[in-house]
Parts: C-alpha cells; structure tokens; sequence
C-alpha cells in the first residue's frame, strides 16, 4: 500500500512539475525530460518490473496531456523502465557517473523516439538532432546535481550498496 | 526460454510485454477512444494542485506587476478618454456607410493552470469551466494580443488550443495594408509561427502588426497576433514565407481573458439594414 501510494505521488509530482515549472523552460527552447529522469529513478530504486509499470502509467498520463499519439511516450518509457531495472542489479546505482550515463542514454532514447513523430520533412533534421543534443545534456546534467543533492540531505545512499537489490529493502 | 526463467522474472516479461502490447494498440487506435472524458477528469483532479504550485510563484511576481498595473491603468485611463470620443465618430461613420457595428467585448478573466505540448506547449488548462460560464469556442487573449480558443470544456476547468498549435490556424490581416493570410504554427524545420497563403504581388515589411482578420469564423477581427519579424519565400517558390513573434509572451501566461467567440454569421458578412446604403467592398493594397 505504501509503495502504491509513493508510486502515485511521485506520477503526479512528475506530470505537476512538467506542466508547471518546465513548460516555461520548454516554451525557450529548453525541454528538460522529467518523464526519462522520473523513470530512471524509479527504475533504479525498485527494479525492472515497477520500473516498467512507472514507466507506462507516466508515459500513458503524458500523453493524454499532450493529445495526441496515445500510446507514443507510453511504450518507450516502459521500455526504458524494464531495461533501466534490469541493469541497476548489475550497476554501481550511487556512481554519479553510472547515473549519469544511463540518464544520457535514456534522455537520448526518449528524445529521439518523440522527435521521430515529428520529423515530417528533412530539413527539420537538423533542428530536431540539436534539440535532442540539447536536452540530453541538460537533462543529464540537471538530474546528476539533483541525485546528489538528494544524496546528501538523505545523508545516506539513495538506492542501496551493492548487496541490496533493486526494489527490496535491508 | 521462458521455462529457464524464475518466477520473479517471468512475471515481469509478462508484464512488460503486456505493457508494450497496450502501448501499441493505442499508437494504432487511440484516436478513436474518448480522451476528452480522460482529459477532463485529469483536469479536474490535477487543478487544485497546479493551483498550489503555482502559488508560490505568482505570489513572488504579485507585488512587481501590481506596481506596473497601476501605472499601466493611469495610462490606459488617459487614452481611453480620447478613444472614446474616437469610437462614437466611428460608429456615426459607420452606421451612415451601412457598415456592421462592431459588438462590446466581454472579458472573462481566468487563471491558467497548466501547458501541455512538446517540445512548445500547444495547449493549455483554464481555471474557468461550464460553471463558470467557459464555452468551447471562446477566445483567449491577454493585454498584448491572441492566445487561443477554448476546444474543450470541463465542468470546473477548461482547455484552450494555443496560437503554438500547429492544428489551430487562425485568419489574419497585416493592420496598416490590409493583406490577407493565414497564420499557423509550424514545428519543422524549426518552431516558428508564420503567416502563410500570401503572394508575392501584396507588400508585407518586417514590423508590420498582424491582426485577426473579419474573415475569420472563429475569432472576433481585430485582435492582435503578432508581428512581422522575418519575409522569405516559400518552398514552393508561389507565395512569401512570413516569420512573425506573438504578441501575447507565451512563455510568461499567469493570467489569461475569456471572449465570447463570433456567432455563426461572421462579422464581415453581416447583412446591412434594409434601405442601408450598400457596403464598400475592401481594397487590397
């Protein structure tokens, strides 16, 4: 019951910030991706199977947010939540370079599987592939900062040492 | 090869691919199911919330635009006197032409909860629904110009198509020469908003204000929308490619005013009254 309700917390903390805060960062140009960032996370924390299962439930709620494409975020978000879940029992999860990386690699997967649907002539490549480069970085780099500033104020490891498991608790 | 598999994890290969089938599905046939009704409960449940988000924010701004308010409503008070005056000789005019008399505009104000869209926010969430007397048609702008329509409304809340939607056209008329076109947000190959459909024989200049014309069905004439930034040549090599920036500041909406939209006779085909004289017909230059 607990893990169910920080579950739904943490979806609507997510869709809050992105329709709130971020839009204003998205509308200059900047999009900063709250749905790969969120899903990492989760992903990390509590293993491929609710990593997977947070990763729908955002992506089926963005959607409908955006309008269109029910479906579009949906599945790469899972995706990107069983895979990031699968390989946290294999990663050093506290390694800000291991964070890093993976929000690298998802931001990269999630921006270019939504900049595919817009890609309706090829001149738009150019713009597109800045964008994603953009994002990526930002994304990555924001979210770095935040885990470790989370790190610290937990005074303790955010996912557990080695000998935990991803999505059991000591 | 799921046999080799523990438990644990054949439930979670179940899971993901049930999860990826359902994605699937509605990339192929979510258009057709309701996602107003979803939208609107979404709405209504995430209101109070983007309502306490954004308290903060709007509390740290109050103080700053409330000293501008008032100095922008001293301004306003003065030019109004002489627009007065102006407005009872045009409607004199007009009315001795046999020209339709433009209708007051109500504003509504409401407060803007929430943008959603990607990369650039293409819609946005209104705090004012059919309770409060929001209709889908409504049209949405602030001090400095268009934002909007309102297309779908809830009970307690309502959304509004932006000027940023590329499916949200509106018609439009360069101010000071009367040229004719089509505004519309594109997102490729970059965001941008254009005023498309116009040749090259009519003369648009960069810092020319573009207005909603009376052509349009949706939206009362005259409301601004934008201004000429850019003139180039569209890919067809037909008509000129016109960049324009929004005048209302899209990425700094706190508060937003409702119009009620136009009936279904646009204004600019309003039947003159019997023994009227015939109206003159517009001029391009």
């Amino acid at each position: 019951m607990r893990a169910l309700s920080a579950f739904v917390v943490a979806l609507a903390a997510v869709l809050l910030l992105r329709s709130t805060a971020l839009s204003a960062f998205a509308a200059r140009g900047i999009v900063l991706d709250a749905l790969a960032f969120a899903t990492v996370v989760w992903s990390l924390r509590h293993g491929p199977a609710w990593g997977s299962s947070f990763g729908f439930a955002l992506g089926i709620a963005a959607d409908l947010d955006a309008g269109h494409w029910l479906g579009r975020h949906a599945l790469v978000l899972t995706l990107l939540g069983y895979a990031v879940g699968r390989l946290a029992s294999t990663l050093v999860r506290e390694s800000t370079r291991t964070q890093i990386a993976l929000l690298i690699t998802a931001t990269a997967i999630h921006q270019t599987w939504s900049a595919l649907f817009e890609l309706t002539s090829w001149s738009a490549w150019p713009y597109l592939a800045l964008r994603i480069v953009l994002s990526t970085l930002a994304s990555a780099a924001l979210g770095a900062l935040l885990l470790a500033i989370a790190k610290r104020l937990a005074g303790g490891p955010l996912f557990g040492n080695v000998s935990v498991q991803p999505g059991q608790t000591r | 090869m799921a046999g080799m598999l523990p438990p644990a994890e054949r439930r979670t290969s179940a899971l993901v691919a049930l999860y990826v089938a359902l994605s699937l599905l509605l990339l192929l046939i979510g258009e057709r199911l309701p996602q107003a009704i979803l939208r609107g409960a979404g709405a209504t449940l995430f209101a109070p919330l983007d309502r306490i988000v954004l308290a903060g924010d709007r509390l740290a701004a109050s103080w700053r635009e409330n000293q501008r308010l008032h100095q922008r409503v001293t301004e306003l008070e003065l030019e109004n006197a002489r627009m007065r005056d102006a407005v009872t000789e045009n409607s004199q005019l007009r009315e001795r032409l046999g020209l339709a008399v433009a209708r007051d505009l109500t504003l509504r104000p409401v407060e803007l909860l929430a943008l959603s869209g990607e990369p650039v926010p293409a819609s946005a969430t209104l705090s004012a629904g059919w309770m409060q007397g929001a209709r889908a048609g409504d049209v949405v702008v602030t001090s400095d110009g268009l934002v909007g329509r309102v297309t779908e409304v809830y009970p307690a809340s309502s959304r509004a198509a932006m000027l940023t939607d590329p499916n949200a056209p509106v018609a439009c008329v360069v101010e000071s020469t009367g040229v004719l076109g089509i505004v519309r947000f594109v997102n490729a190959p970059r965001p941008r908003l254009l005023f498309t459909a116009v040749p090259f024989t009519d003369t648009v200049r960069v810092g020319q204000k573009v207005l909603t014309s009376s052509l349009s069905r949706r939206y009362p004439r005259g409301i601004p929308v934008g201004v000429v930034t850019g003139i180039g040549r569209d890919p067809s090599g037909l008509m000129q490619l016109i960049e324009i920036t929004p005048a209302a500041r899209m990425s700094r909406l706190r508060h937003v005013f409702l119009l009620p939209g136009p009936g279904p006779v646009p204004s600019g085909l309003a039947v003159p009254a019997p023994g009227a004289a015939p109206p003159v017909p517009a001029v391009r230059r």
